[in-house]
């Protein structure tokens, strides 16, 4: 890979212009085909157990779906039993919304969350909530936008039922206390995404999810339901039909495992940014290691498009210890420019993640790029080292002077989170333009849920990220935070009326399903070496890294990560 | 490993694929079929004297002699029901009721073979049952199955027409003077609905609760007639002894057992299932030869024989050939010939609570010491399984082991303490590792 010119070099070249002109060439599907990151088919294999065998997916995504459990029964030996109604795992967005809606249909909710509540990538989205409140929009224009951007290749009711839901959901969340940008009339302000036809974002300055997440945490610490903090669940439990009835929460607190007899159970353990897929690095918080897929996977339940994940264009590529860091596309969307090491543009900035981010990939694989590392590289978090993977010190500038230029005062208004940012790598946005590559962000595919947020599995709900076919190939900007809100309360909702109508619950709760997993592993001559759900990336080091004493002792009792 | 061979010796006789046919009367025709029951026609009263000398066996679970309960019945006189009393008398053959039930109740835990020779075998089945009813002078055959197996009941059903429709009622007709009728009843689907007497009274019509013995089903039995209960496995054995005679199903078997059994194995093996195999065939071969092996590489804990209702085998015992008499020998019992194969990975508190709890919700409820003595023993392992118990709960566990045995009118408290009784031998350690820990 050619390595592009110096930092030094190319930032002394650098000028802030108000104005650049627009490329004239339009690439098209043959740049994603050439440098998209999900189009590299040698980083995909064919599932060869489970519900999705002979599905393809992504090598080390597989590796994790196919691997054995953490536990076995007799690791439950004595195990105390809760039960409840509704069990939700996970404590983002997606899991707060379902909460809140279960325990307001009068279900008892437990929600069980690996580390502390709106620990989460719901709290890492910057740029806004899509939905179509502006007068001359309409929910079929935001549909038409999702289908387009997801380049057809999504489940349409799912889509349908997200933008039909989506002005309610704003209606609920200012019910709920969030803020949003108003303009000088009180109206809600709105601001064009990449890839849609007309301004729909909802947005509170830069920091739009942890706003969100606020009034979401608040909402549920005024409810009664029950938060259980560092409690990741290791595996689900079925009844005697296979029916999903509750799951195994590994309390790191105390060290042991509690088993959750639950009526229904809702996973919202959101994405899988932080295996770092293909050697990049991700805007994805600490937790999102995938869990939800594997434990909904071992169940039983269906998943799709586990081949298709989202690279944001915008992640810090300099300095390399926040190599990743998101920084929103609400700076493309308020107009500032992407520049190679000439200073020259080379894309349309507001086309969808995909195209901007394989255009990126592509200035700097052709040696356009800018270079700020020694030369040596670092060993991949992963591993392994992937053609098309940078080091994370190559990367095009973001041009946010320009904005500043033409709009002064923007920046300090609208993007004080990009302001922080900037001093935590020593320059000054406003002056200085950060150096920008593509990050690991979302994955587009998940398990399959109907309209009710039901998976294939009954008794067991998905929300969130965790799930696919809302966003087909490509999700387009503020449509996650409406995702998991809209699926959230729909999971939510759909698992207190299963609860009611339940009767006195499941009868008996077992890892059966583990049994049977595992034989059709040992029949497949897969390896067992592998422990999924991973829990912790694997460079975790609680015994430097956190501040919580349970989760060192537990680490150093090989209850995690072993 | 000897593949060949144990490739030959799985299901050679009433699995045998030429025997699966389902409900195809032709095709079983065309197989074996009518042979024996032809040779059975030609001298009925042989037929109770082979089942002796070829030591046939009640395979649902008990190994009681099958010819002896055969003979009880057949040297039964009529009897005529009489108002409340009963009273001997002299009655033609051809008035006299003489039933015969066969057990497809079949729920207990880990046992299901009588599933697969009612669904993919029932005219093999109906052989069996008219060549004990010729034998025994039986004229009204029952299949009680469970209902929950809907594909069986609906296999023996289309199979029972095609027999009636055959020539066969006729010629038993003309040869012997017994009118055969019928009947396929599905169960209560209560899991005590398979105990002999509980069978009669559900035939009946009623609630399936035991009655006492005596007197034996062979005295008073449906409507108090002379009634014999045999399990499916054991009747569909009957065509193939009738028809090869005794010297071959001696020779089926290894050692001193006779004959062919069913094992269902389940658990923590490979590829669970059910096999055929020659009776008398070590316990060791059936789980890794034919069961593939344990799972993940883990090690074998223990064996739960014949369903939860017996007492565990431990690895030592692995070796042990699974005939009714080797297996009495280890303090353990052939059971149903299911075998429950569970691994180092598994909690035997939590299991052995599982089965209890099983029990406890399959108890009729009419003998006190059974229904409060299994809710009692579940409540207590269930609390000690989920990390709560004390050390009174369980040393009140053990009390209950020594108690309760023998106070109810049929096995199943029996068989719940045996479970819990053998568990706490082998694995007390594991009960007192899961006490609630007292700090201090």
């Amino acid at each position: 890979m050619a390595k592009g010119i110096p930092y030094n070099i190319a930032l002394k070249h650098y000028r802030a212009q108000a104005e650049r002109p627009m490329p004239q060439t339009d690439f098209g599907e043959e740049l994603l085909r050439q440098y998209h990151p999900d189009y590299l088919r040698e980083r995909c294999v064919d599932l060869t157990v489970g519900p999705n065998a002979g599905d393809p997916c992504h090598r080390q995504l597989a590796e994790v779906l196919q691997g054995d459990a953490r536990i076995d029964e007799a690791d439950l030996a004595g195990s105390p039993e809760v039960e409840t109604d509704v069990l939700v795992i996970g404590g983002g967005g997606a899991g707060c919304a379902a909460a809140l809606e279960a325990s307001l249909a009068g279900a008892k909710v437990i929600l069980a969350t690996k580390l502390r509540l709106g620990d989460s990538n719901t709290v890492m989205a910057e740029g806004g909530i899509q939905a179509s409140v502006e007068k001359d929009d309409t929910p079929q224009q935001h549909y038409e936008d999702t289908v387009k951007g997801a380049h057809g290749e999504l489940d349409r009711s799912l889509a349908a039922q997200m933008v039909m839901d989506a002005p309610e959901v704003i209606r609920w969340l200012i019910q709920q206390g969030m803020q949003f940008e108003l303009d000088q009339y009180g109206d809600l302000m709105t601001r064009r995404a990449g890839g849609t036809s007309a301004p729909r974002v909802l947005y509170f300055r830069d920091y739009t999810g942890l706003e969100m997440m606020r009034v979401l945490r608040e909402a549920v610490f005024n409810s009664n339901i029950e938060v259980w903090d560092y409690s990741p669940a290791v595996e689900l439990l079925s009844d005697e039909s296979g029916h999903c009835a509750g799951a195994v929460v590994s309390s790191l607190k105390d060290y042991k495992y509690i088993l959750v007899k639950a009526r229904s159970v809702i996973i919202a353990t959101g994405g899988i940014g932080r295996m770092h897929l293909n050697d990049f690095p991700t805007s994805n918080h600490f937790g999102a290691t995938g869990d939800g897929l594997v434990l909904a996977y071992r169940a039983g339940a269906r998943l799709r498009d586990l081949d298709i994940f989202q690279y944001h264009p915008s992640g810090l590529a300099y300095p390399p210890h926040l190599a990743g860091t998101l920084i929103t596309e609400g700076v493309r969307s308020a107009g500032a420019y992407l520049l190679n090491a000439a200073g020259e543009r080379f894309i349309d900035e507001l086309k969808p993640r995909d195209y901007v981010a394989a255009a990126i990939i592509r200035e700097c694989a052709e040696g356009r790029g800018v270079y700020a590392g020694d030369g040596q590289g670092r060993p991949s978090v992963a591993g392994g080292r992937t053609p098309g993977a940078t080091d994370g010190k190559c990367g095009v500038w973001l041009d946010t002077p320009s904005i500043e230029l033409r709009q002064p005062g923007i920046i300090e208004k609208r993007f004080p989170k990009l302001l922080h940012l900037g001093t935590k790598c020593g320059i000054d946005p406003r002056k200085q333009p950060p150096l920008i590559y593509p990050t690991l962000h979302y994955q587009n595919g998940g398990a399959i849920i109907d309209r009710e947020a039901a998976s294939t599995v009954p008794g067991l709900f998905c929300a969130g990220e965790v799930c696919g076919g809302v966003h087909g190939r490509n999700r387009l900007m503020g449509n996650s935070l409406l995702d998991i809100i809209v699926f959230g309360r729909r999971a939510g909702q759909a698992a207190a009326k299963r609860a009611h109508g339940f009767g006195r619950g499941p009868k008996k709760i077992t890892i059966e399903h583990l049994r049977n997993f595992r034989r059709e592993l040992m029949l497949a001559n897969m390896p067992l070496a592998r422990k999924s759900p991973l829990l912790f990336p694997a460079y975790a080091k609680f015994d430097v890294d956190s501040d919580y004493d349970g989760l060192r002792k537990t680490a150093a009792a090989g209850f995690i990560n072993d | 490993m000897t593949k060949a061979k144990t490739t030959a010796n799985l299901n050679q006789v009433l699995l045998n694929p030429a025997c699966r046919v389902g409900a195809d009367f032709d095709a079983w025709m065309g197989y074996v079929g009518g042979q024996g029951l032809e040779k059975a026609l030609e001298d009925p009263a042989a037929v109770i004297q082979m089942a002796k000398e070829a030591d046939l066996r009640g395979l649902g679970g008990s190994g009681f002699p099958t010819w002896f309960k055969w003979n009880a019945i057949a040297n039964q006189d009529a009897y005529r029901d009489v108002g409340e009393g009963r009273e001997r008398g002299a009655v033609s053959l051809a008035e006299r009721d003489k039933y015969l039930i066969c057990n497809g109740n079949e729920d207990e835990p880990g046992t299901f073979k009588d599933r697969v020779l009612m669904k993919e075998c029932p005219h093999q089945l109906i052989e069996g049952a008219t060549i004990t009813a010729v034998a025994c002078g039986i004229n009204k055959i029952v299949f009680y199955i469970n209902p929950h197996l809907t594909a069986c009941i609906e296999a023996m059903g289309r199979a029972v027409e095609q027999w009636q429709a055959s020539r066969w009622p006729s010629r038993v007709a003309e040869k012997t003077g017994l009118k055969i009728e019928y009947c396929v009843k599905p169960s209560s689907g209560h899991y005590i609905g398979g105990e002999e007497t509980a069978a009669i009274e559900s035939v009946e019509g009623k609630f399936p609760f035991p009655r006492g013995k005596p007197p034996y089903p062979s005295d008073f039995g449906v409507h108090g007639y002379p009634t014999l209960i045999n399990n499916m496995e054991t009747l569909s054995n009957v065509p193939h002894l009738v028809r090869n005679g005794v010297e071959w199903f001696r020779n089926l078997g290894i050692g001193n057992a006779t004959g062919t059994k069913i094992y269902c194995l389940s658990g923590d093996v490979l590829r669970p299932g059910v096999f055929e195999l020659p009776m008398g065939t070590p316990l060791n071969e059936l789980v890794n030869n034919h069961g593939g092996g344990l799972l993940v590489g883990k090690k074998l804990k223990a064996v739960f024989t014949g369903g939860p209702s017996n007492t565990i085998l431990t690895p030592k015992d692995i070796d042990v050939p699974m005939d009714f008499e080797s297996v009495a020998a280890r303090r353990s019992a052939l059971g149903t010939g299911a075998m429950i194969v569970v691994s180092q990975g598994t909690g035997i508190v939590k299991k052995v609570a599982e089965y209890i709890s099983f029990f406890a919700a399959s108890s009729c409820g009419q003998c006190p010491s059974c229904k409060t003595g299994t809710y009692y023993m579940s409540l207590l392992l269930n609390r000690i399984g989920t990390g709560q118990g004390t050390r009174a709960d369980l040393d009140s566990l053990i009390n209950l082991c020594k108690i309760l045995p023998g106070s109810g009118r049929c096995h199943l408290i029996n068989g719940a303490v045996k479970v819990l009784d053998s568990s706490l031998y082998h694995f007390m350690n594991e009960y007192e590792q899961s006490l609630l820990k007292v700090e201090g």
